[in-house]
């Protein structure tokens, strides 16, 4: 345990300090990369409260990232609002249509929740594509002013860096006070058992329609982040293919686990980059095929994610709660 | 077997040292070349490598060898501004060709900005480019120019009464189409009705089966070749027969193919059978490499590498004095002649070049018999 | 005008069959696979593209006649879904049903980008010279509602496969094996059914069918290029769900329900929103019966 500690205090320092680093030329472009990561930290983090703690899988999360851009990049385009206010107003307009949506799924289970979340963004991506008089359609919206603080105006990329990373210790901070909190707990065991929790007096409306809104509002924080970190946004951004990308993250890290998807993120998000790296020019056609083979043979090695969700709770009885799992592959 | 080993290990050390004696000069060729937009990034690929090959082949640029650095960045816009982050602070690079979406130049765009790299993108057609920096160049049209030429092109010399516009859900489609839509309405020339297609569908039929009960003089496609064929071939397999025009989009060999184009006509840069022996060569020598005719991504590509090549032969590889100079390209006579025609930019660095209209004829992309000089 | 009209619905009305016919086809393979190991196999959208370039290929390259490399294609096609089955699937078999969903769209992507490196990224159309020359030809025209003898091929082939594979899953073995393992994958071991063998010969089935789509999708528009599975997946995907995921009856019925619903929308209501209205009206029906539109309710867990 001690042991753990020194880890995660060496871990943080290291973050912490990274943009000190001189890494040259290639600073902004190491930089850039991870605040990218962080970023889908936060996504899968928002993603994880749905299809991991609730256990519904949920294929269609990429439309409140894009109505969370979208809302930012609008807000700044037309009032120039504080980045505090439009984060707070971006959280509140993802958690509006997390409700809206999470209302009339509720008695939805695996994959036709699935199915209908997918449907949902993709409707969010048609209307942006289609609605020119609000969100100018397939043009964009381009020159979103970054983010300014006491009249200093966010312009390095260690700017971007820091800024994210508080973001997302924010969004880690209160995603482990609801792990540990009733509201986690029942969300639990709506996912090991629907029926069981509402007998145990869980009440399943109140409890989902939470989640949703949470995971929702985090979405559309992240994509707030993502417009001003841009400062362009466009339909395009915001196809199915990110929501596959962030589940992605999420199973490969570990189902349910924090730690887990973080690792996932920073494995996957640098992978195509990385690839770009090393890969020689004559191969550069081939870094998405490799990139396909890497997640099948991760999946192959760790079927439960890199670090699954029983190994992340540090609960006796290890082997009985395994067993649990094992036979609740009620998921999706 | 043994020796084999040891002479490719010599080849290869061989070909570092030259690598690292003889001044190399990088030139970033950023485009999709994997994913959905593949097929355009083929010709931006080509046309680069094949202007590189000819530069090499002339001696180089001031005596130094010129390699195309391909950037993948699959016209996502985050992948487009992880490349830019890459190339911008690295003092190798003293200008970047491309990208080739609009979405994705303008994610990258203020990347470039901040570090004053200079740009060129070959492709990307939205009107914003220009204004948002000094340091993007483009040699390809902007939309909204193209609509006014083709909507003053079919009163004028078609004299087409209704015309139906069938747009694909992008930038540039979008801004043509609203481009031809404001010049027509000034010149009377009736819109029937305007019908959408996304670039993943190949299935047209419900909207040609509108179209076709409207009873139009003509479709206008504002669109790319890819689905344009498939939209002039469907509309005949169901018995539509109309007149077709679209803008440099649809300038493409994969027209050709399609028996029932004949007569389509579109909007281009330069005519082949009166652009002069430079365009000739370079069809020659991209046939003769690839096996296939060029597209305008490519003739666009090869003429943006020859501008940014021509830019370092005259003023060496400081990034501001390459963007002087280009922003010194400003009148038909400094212009740069390539094999899309003369080249030059306005204040913002958008391109200015003529428009002709060409025509399918006999299979085969001939001027058309009437241009509109203005 | 009026008659205008009603010739407009009929010409989109049969639209609507054939784009239809063709997601039916598709989300057979998707209900299949999903019936017997509860797996989405994102990878199916491939394997239909897979089958239009394997056509074209035999057809333009090797000089094979069409009907011939029709039925060569769909062996390939049958043989390569077993492949990706016993590559891919097989090892994770006992994993969570995630992981499986995780390698599936890795597959999906490797395959794709494979396509891509093969044969090039842009759009390649069959020449016309080597199909039958009768697909072009009108079979029939009534008032301006104009019907090709593509469309009634296609037509037939979707009813013809589809009654085969009820035939197949009603009344052989085969069929009662991979109902059983549907039901129950460890009482149906118990009974002495080959599972594995059974899941590969449903795998065969489902990428054979695709691969039939593929084709007729290729001929039909003309246009083979490595990206047509990732859109025509998820809407034959959709179409699954729509129908009642795990029934074959519905994959179909699903299909043709989205495919007229999109061309209506695309012709009557708004081309922009084309994929929306379908979508749209995949979620209403869901919401108002969350098991599909003959799917079985799923069992509660008590």
């Amino acid at each position: 345990m001690h042991d753990l500690q020194w880890k995660k205090i060496v871990i943080v320092i290291l973050v912490l300090l990274l943009p000190c680093i001189p890494f040259g030329s290639s600073t902004d472009y190491i930089l850039r990369i991870l605040t990218t990561v962080y970023l889908y930290m936060i996504l899968s983090l928002g993603l994880n409260i749905v299809s991991g703690f609730t256990g519904l899988l949920d294929l269609g999360y990429v439309g409140f990232y894009g109505i969370g851009a979208y809302t930012a990049g609008l807000l700044t385009i037309h009032f120039n609002l504080p980045f505090g206010v439009i984060i707070l107003l971006a959280a509140v307009n993802g958690a509006i249509w997390g409700i809206l949506l999470g209302v009339p799924t509720l008695r939805l289970t695996g994959d036709y929740f699935a199915i209908v979340t997918f449907g949902f963004s993709e409707l969010v991506v048609l209307f942006i594509r289609n609605e020119l008089w609000l969100t100018r359609g397939p043009m964009g919206i381009s020159g979103i002013a970054s983010p300014s603080f006491f009249g200093h105006s966010l312009s390095e990329s260690w700017h971007f860096y820091y800024l994210v990373l508080v973001l997302l210790s924010i969004v880690l901070v209160i995603i482990h006070r609801l792990e540990d909190s009733r509201i986690g707990r029942a969300w639990y065991a709506i996912r090991e058992d629907e029926i069981a929790a509402q007998c145990c007096g869980i009440n399943l409306v109140k409890y989902k329609v939470m989640a949703f809104a949470i995971s929702a509002s985090i979405g559309a924080v992240g994509g707030a982040f993502y417009a001003k970190w841009f400062t362009f946004i466009h339909p395009d951004m915001f196809k199915f293919w990110e929501s596959v990308l962030i589940l992605c993250l999420i199973v490969l890290g570990g189902m349910g686990s924090i730690y887990g998807t973080m690792l996932g993120a920073l494995l996957i998000i640098p992978l195509s980059e990385v690839l770009r790296i090393i890969l020689p020019q004559y191969l550069m056609n081939s870094r998405y095929l490799i990139y396909g083979i890497i997640l099948v043979i991760m999946m192959r090695l760790r079927p439960d994610g890199l670090i699954p969700f029983q190994i992340a709770q540090s609960q006796k009885n290890k082997h009985a709660q395994k067993r649990l799992f094992r036979h609740h592959e009620t998921y999706p | 077997m043994k020796k084999g080993l040891y002479s490719c290990v010599c080849v290869v050390m061989l070909l570092l040292a030259t690598s690292l004696w003889a001044d190399t000069i990088y030139i970033p060729v950023a485009s999709p070349y994997t994913g959905q937009l593949a097929s355009f990034g083929e010709g931006v690929k080509n046309g680069a490598l094949l202007k590189a090959d000819e530069l090499n082949a002339a001696g180089g640029i001031n005596g130094n060898k010129v390699e195309i650095q391909l950037e993948d960045e699959l016209c996502d816009p985050k992948e487009a501004a992880s490349v830019a982050t890459k190339l911008a602070k690295d003092p190798k690079y003293s200008i970047i060709i491309g990208h080739l979406c609009s979405s994705a130049t303008l994610a990258a765009l203020p990347i470039y900005r901040d570090a004053k790299l200079p740009a060129i993108t070959p492709a990307s057609t939205n009107v914003n480019i220009g204004k948002m920096s000094p340091y993007y160049f483009r040699n390809v049209y902007k939309d909204d120019f193209q609509g006014f030429f083709l909507a003053k092109y079919v009163h004028k010399i078609k004299n087409f009464k209704k015309i139906v516009i069938f747009y694909e859900v992008n930038d540039y489609s979008m801004g043509l189409m609203l481009a031809f839509m404001l010049e027509a309405k000034k010149l009377g020339i009736e819109i029937l009705g305007t019908e959408a297609f996304t670039s993943e569908t190949t299935d047209f039929k419900p909207q040609l089966t509108k179209f076709k009960m409207l009873k139009p003089d003509a479709v206008f496609i504002p669109g790319y070749a890819p689905q344009g064929t498939l939209i002039i071939g469907q509309a005949t397999s169901m018995g539509f027969k109309v007149n077709f025009f679209g803008a440099d989009g649809l300038d493409d060999e994969l027209m050709l193919k399609n028996q029932n184009a004949e007569g389509l006509f579109v909007t281009t840069p330069f005519l082949p059978d009166k652009a002069g022996a430079q365009a000739e060569s370079f069809i020659k020598a991209y046939k003769a490499k690839y096996n296939k005719e060029p597209n305008w991504f490519a003739a666009n590509t090869y003429d943006a590498v020859g501008i940014a090549a021509a830019a370092m032969k005259a003023v060496g590889l400081k990034r501001e004095d390459i963007t002087k100079y280009l922003a010194g390209i400003d009148t038909k006579e400094k212009a740069y002649e390539g094999v899309t025609g003369k080249t030059y930019f306005d204040a913002n660095g958008d391109c200015l070049k003529d428009a002709f209209i060409k025509t399918i004829k006999d299979g085969k992309w001939v001027s058309a018999d009437q241009q509109l000089i203005e | 005008m009026v008659f205008d009209q009603s010739s407009l619905l009929l010409q989109q009305l049969v639209n609507g069959i054939t784009l239809g016919g063709v997601y039916a086809l598709i989300a057979v393979g998707y209900t299949m696979v999903y019936g017997v190991i509860q797996l989405i196999n994102f990878a199916h959208g491939e394997i239909y593209m897979l089958a239009a370039f394997v056509a074209l290929t035999l057809i333009t390259q090797c000089h094979i006649p069409f009907f011939a490399s029709f039925f060569i294609t769909i062996g390939i096609c049958g043989c390569l879904g077993v492949v990706l089955d016993y590559i891919a699937y097989r090892p994770i078999r006992k994993s969570p049903r995630l992981a499986a969903l995780i390698t599936a769209i890795g597959m999906s992507i490797f395959l794709q980008n494979l396509a891509l490196i093969l044969w090039g990224g842009q759009i390649h159309s069959f020449p016309q010279d080597v199909l039958p020359k009768i697909f072009t030809k009108i079979a029939i025209n009534f008032s301006d509602v104009i019907v090709t003898w593509l469309e009634v091929f296609i037509l037939c082939v979707t009813v013809c496969s589809m009654f085969i594979l009820h035939y197949i899953i009603t009344r052989t073995k085969i069929g009662i094996a991979m109902r059983a393992i549907s039901q129950d994958k460890v009482t149906a071991s118990l009974m002495g059914i080959p599972v594995n063998r059974v899941i590969s010969f449903t795998f065969f089935i489902g990428s054979a069918l695709g691969g039939v789509a593929g084709i007729l999708v290729g001929i039909y528009y003309n246009a083979v290029f490595p990206t047509m599975g990732y859109v025509a997946g998820i809407k034959a995907f959709a179409a699954a769900v729509l129908g009642g995921i795990g029934s074959v009856p519905g994959a179909m019925l699903g299909g043709w329900v989205l495919g007229i619903t999109e061309v209506l929308g695309a012709g009557y209501f708004s081309s922009e929103y084309r994929d929306g209205i379908s979508y749209a009206v995949m979620i209403l029906v869901i919401l108002f019966k969350p098991s599909g539109l003959i799917g079985k309710p799923l069992p509660q867990k008590v």
